[in-house]
């Protein structure tokens, strides 16, 4: 049970959202420090608890993404960041910890101060941690002998993540969540800042990780080491917190309304809370006698019982595939 | 036809006195006194057969049926050895049945109620009939013959057994059609209209076609009142002949001559050929409870672990089915050896796997025949690294359609109404500012770690708002199985029938596609506004039968009110579909929706 963990932590080092999430006029403003701080309280934590424990983190900034430090790494002299030796310090977190810091800031050097942003590279960075947990799941064959896989490293991912979703990211990290998922890696979110984020609840939920909605952002530290430190085989004994609900429901997309009855495109799954003659995301035509059909449900139903919301035509399991049923999921947590 | 008779002989049945007698068609028995026959077996139901040991007390027969698998047990009552004369004659001829029959059913000519033919073979090595009604080579797909059989099936009682079965096979279904149909709620032809397609899985999972077992000859040692036995029935016999020719010679070489049958089959499955012939390597663990045998050992030959298979390989191997081809991928590319493949690697292993590929080879012969097969002949002419190759004809899909090519034109939209649709204008910031900002923090970072602190009210918030959050899933998880099995039945009971309900009524409302396109006459617009109305009516006591299982709740020490919250959207359901009905009756004769505009 009590196993050797990795953990991967993806860190959203987005320049304006957490220049934002400073600002003093926030409820609970929290500056880049400060989480800093916290942070490296909560990666020391997870070197400490357990002595094979392996770590890796990631970053990911505006239009790039990169590894800025890995236990691996840190062990190969070649490699390594020079640390100074302190007598005040543990070796191995000064090792952390200074690595961490002096390769953002190379980063941020190089970046210097650009007069637009770019997008942070969210999926690049989960993509990369994925690889690397990969890596670490099917090691080279003469590197290791079988007995080692009998000791893998129970993965998991933690996204600290400060800004909102990016639409054209969608498909990206849903492969990247089927891709964990094949993997058996949790992956963990802590939403420190900025609105929820549907897609990185999805894919808590899909891995069977944990997402945090950071409220009282001054006790991060709290957060992280109550949710996030306990291995996934951990969690099987203590139950961490996480959302208590996923929102499943759809939305229109003509007029993003929330629909318990939606006609759904068969080619592209676009959704509408009328039937239309043609989808207007994919453009395909759909035959005039499902339409009329459709229509006519829908007609009968809305002159009869005066409802606004648009209803099924059959509303039991003989269901025609046009139909989406929803808001239903979100009770079966 | 007229029947021949093959034996008889004087046998009891169910403890009364009566006559045996085989036909060429029937196995019949007599009771003493009487002139018809009270147990009468078409030969073709014939399964298998065990008989008592020779020289037992009784002299027994027990014959097992493919329709009664409990099996009819008969006991020769004339004196021994007339008895064991009779019942040997009788096993002889009924194992020739039995061996025929599993041929027939093997091949998929399942017997009819057609007379079989006069009994003429009377050696096992006889080969099965080939007919020839192997699948033509590239020829019609199992869809097309299942469609066949569809419409040849027009008759009531083919259905009857087919819905029986599928009954048979779901016990849910089966507890809805006991509720709904037998108590005349709703016709057996409501009940399955919609699904058809249970039918047709049915009807073409029945139509596949069986072929030999290709399960290696391996008796197993049973554990009969404290004592390990191998059960021998004549069918085992000749599957072990089959499957090792040498113990057909050792038998032929040996008894009478030298052994009598029992003594055989007793020492041979104490010698070391059974050992050797047996399908798993633990043989060497039970070495040493072989005996040696002077008649035995003589037909050991050595175990077949060389480095070349004792049977030489016929022809040359298939590029494509060839493990060793691979090898030369690996080297010199650079590639790791592949190391899970090994052929040899574990010598023990090695005459069992050569067995398995045997026993494959000859099952393959068994149901492709000897000559060149449409397949074998079509990879041995291209010697080509032709892909068609590995073309399973069964994997094609003939009707496949081209599909539909997604062209998204109007991505952006498409991915935003998954994306929090906070439309907010975003603040605005100066980006070098950000940029600035951030890594300014960078440098304190010692400092700030040094003198670390937490704000001791922002901690004990978010750990109790964290502590409820767990707290609140704990009490849902232990809560889960909470509903006693005899409410929870009667809560599915109830969710299931309005269910079926549901459908019948929107379906008679809403024809399927498939039915809208029949020509509405005025009849049939009756029959749907009649069965809605029937079906509105049951719905109607929905709400009856809920309040009644929220009363019970109580007493089964549940909350009602988790009841009545599971069984709501049932209700919300069956009340939109009155709702709806209420509205078709006020409209009065509403012009049915089917109607094109
Ligand atoms: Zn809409
Ligand atoms: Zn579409």
């Amino acid at each position: 049970m009590d196993r050797s963990s990795h953990l991967s932590v993806i860190l959203d080092l987005c320049p304006t959202q957490w220049l934002l999430s400073a600002q003093p006029s926030n409820p609970h403003p929290l500056s880049f420090d400060t989480f800093l701080s916290h942070l490296l309280v909560f990666l020391n934590s997870h070197i400490a608890y357990k002595h094979e424990n392996s770590l890796a983190i990631f970053g990911a900034l505006p239009g790039k993404s990169l590894l800025f430090y890995s236990s691996e790494e840190a062990g190969d002299p070649s490699t390594a960041e020079v640390v100074q030796p302190d007598p005040n310090s543990y070796r191995f977190f000064k090792t952390v910890d200074q690595s961490l810091v002096r390769r953002i800031s190379r980063e941020f050097d190089i970046l210097g101060q650009p007069d637009t942003e770019e997008p942070c590279a969210l999926v690049g960075a989960l993509t990369k941690a994925i690889c690397y947990i990969n890596r670490l799941l099917h090691p080279a064959q003469s590197l290791s002998s079988p007995e080692d896989s009998a000791n893998l490293p129970d993965p998991r991912i933690l996204i600290l993540s400060v800004s909102p979703d990016a639409s054209n990211s969608y498909i990206p990290i849903m492969n990247s969540i089927f891709s964990a998922q094949k993997l058996k890696i949790t992956i963990d979110v802590c939403k420190t800042f900025g609105p929820d984020s549907v897609f990185l609840q999805q894919a808590a939920y899909l891995t069977g990780g944990s997402y945090i909605y950071l409220e009282h952002r001054e006790a991060l530290l709290q957060y992280l080491v109550m949710s996030f430190l306990p291995t996934p085989s951990i969690r099987k004994i203590i139950t961490v917190p996480t959302e208590d609900k996923t929102d499943f429901r759809a939305a229109c997309f003509c007029h993003k309304h929330v629909v318990d009855v939606g006609y759904v495109c068969s080619v592209c799954l676009s959704i509408f809370c009328q039937p239309v003659p043609v989808c207007s995301t994919c453009r395909t035509k759909f035959p005039m006698k499902t339409l009329q059909r459709l229509n006519m449900t829908r007609a009968s139903s809305l002159t009869g019982t005066g409802a606004s919301q648009p209803s099924a035509s059959r509303p039991t399991n003989g269901t025609p595939a046009k139909q989406v049923y929803t808001g239903l999921a979100a009770n079966l947590r | 036809m007229p029947s021949t008779v093959l034996c008889t002989g004087k046998a009891t049945y169910k403890k009364q006195n009566g006559t045996l007698q085989l036909t060429n068609s029937h196995i019949t028995w007599t009771p003493d006194g009487k002139v018809a026959p009270s147990l009468k077996i078409p030969n073709m139901d014939h399964s298998s057969l065990l008989c008592s040991k020779v020289g037992a007390a009784q002299v027994k027969l027990k014959l097992v049926l493919y329709s009664f698998s409990e099996g009819h047990t008969f006991t020769f009552t004339n004196p021994a050895p007339v008895a064991t004369a009779e019942r040997e004659q009788f096993k002889n001829e009924i194992t020739n049945y039995i061996s025929r029959n599993r041929t027939a059913r093997a091949s998929g000519q399942l017997p009819t109620d057609a007379p079989a033919t006069p009994a003429t073979t009377n050696n096992f090595a006889a080969p099965p009939p080939r007919t020839p009604t192997i699948r033509p080579p590239g020829g019609t797909p199992r869809a097309s013959s299942i469609a066949s059989d569809k419409s040849g099936s027009g008759n009531d009682v083919a259905d009857y057994q087919l819905r029986k079965r599928v009954l048979l096979n779901s016990p849910e279904l089966a507890t809805l059609h006991r509720e709904l149909v037998m108590t005349g709620q709703i016709t057996e032809s409501e009940f399955w209209d919609g699904r058809e397609h249970l039918l047709s899985a049915q009807a073409a999972m029945e139509n596949q076609k069986k072929g030999k077992s290709g399960q290696l000859v391996d008796p197993r040692p049973q554990t009969v009142d404290g004592e390990i036995k191998i059960v021998i029935t004549p069918q085992l016999v000749h599957d072990i002949f089959e499957e090792y020719p040498v113990v057909g010679k050792a038998y032929s070489e040996n008894v009478p001559s030298k052994l009598t049958s029992e003594e055989f089959w007793k020492r041979y499955f104490e010698s070391k050929l059974f050992h050797a012939n047996r399908a798993s390597i633990r043989s060497s663990a039970t070495q040493h409870v072989v005996k040696a045998d002077p008649i035995f050992d003589q037909y050991l030959v050595k175990d077949d672990d060389g480095l070349e298979p004792r049977k030489p390989v016929a022809g040359d191997v298939e590029m494509f089915v060839d493990l060793g081809a691979t090898a030369e991928d690996h080297g010199e590319t650079g590639n790791q050896g592949d190391t899970t493949m090994q052929a040899g690697r574990q010598k023990a292993a090695l005459p069992l796997i050569r067995r398995f590929n045997e026993h494959s080879e000859r099952l393959l012969k068994s149901a492709l025949g000897d000559g060149p097969s449409a397949k074998r002949r079509r990879l041995n002419d291209s010697n080509s690294m032709d892909v068609s190759q590995i073309e399973l004809d069964d994997l094609k899909d003939s009707q496949a359609s081209e599909g539909i090519a997604l062209d998204m034109k109007n991505s952006q939209r498409y991915f935003e109404s998954r994306a929090t649709s906070e439309g907010d204008t975003p603040v605005q910031v100066s980006v070098p500012q950000a940029f600035n900002e951030l890594e300014s923090c960078l440098g304190g970072w010692e400092r700030s770690l040094t003198h670390f602190t937490i704000d001791k009210k922002a901690m004990e918030a978010g750990l109790a708002s964290m502590t409820s959050n767990v707290k609140s899933r704990l009490e849902v998880k232990t809560k889960r199985k909470e509903i006693p099995e005899n409410l929870m039945r009667q809560m599915s009971t109830c969710q299931t029938a309005a269910n079926e309900f549901l459908r019948h009524y929107w379906h008679s409302i809403y024809p399927p596609p498939s039915q809208a396109s029949l020509p509405l006459t005025e009849t049939l617009k009756n029959q749907r506004a009649a069965k809605a109305a029937k079906m509105a009516g049951y719905l109607a006591s929905t709400r009856e039968k809920v309040e009644a299982i929220v009363k019970a709740a109580p007493y089964e020490k549940v909350d009602p009110r988790r009841v009545e919250l599971a069984m709501r959207p049932v209700l919300d359901a069956v009340n939109k579909a009155l709702a709806f009905q209420r509205n078709r009756i006020a409209r009065g004769g509403t012009p049915n929706p089917q109607t094109p505009r």
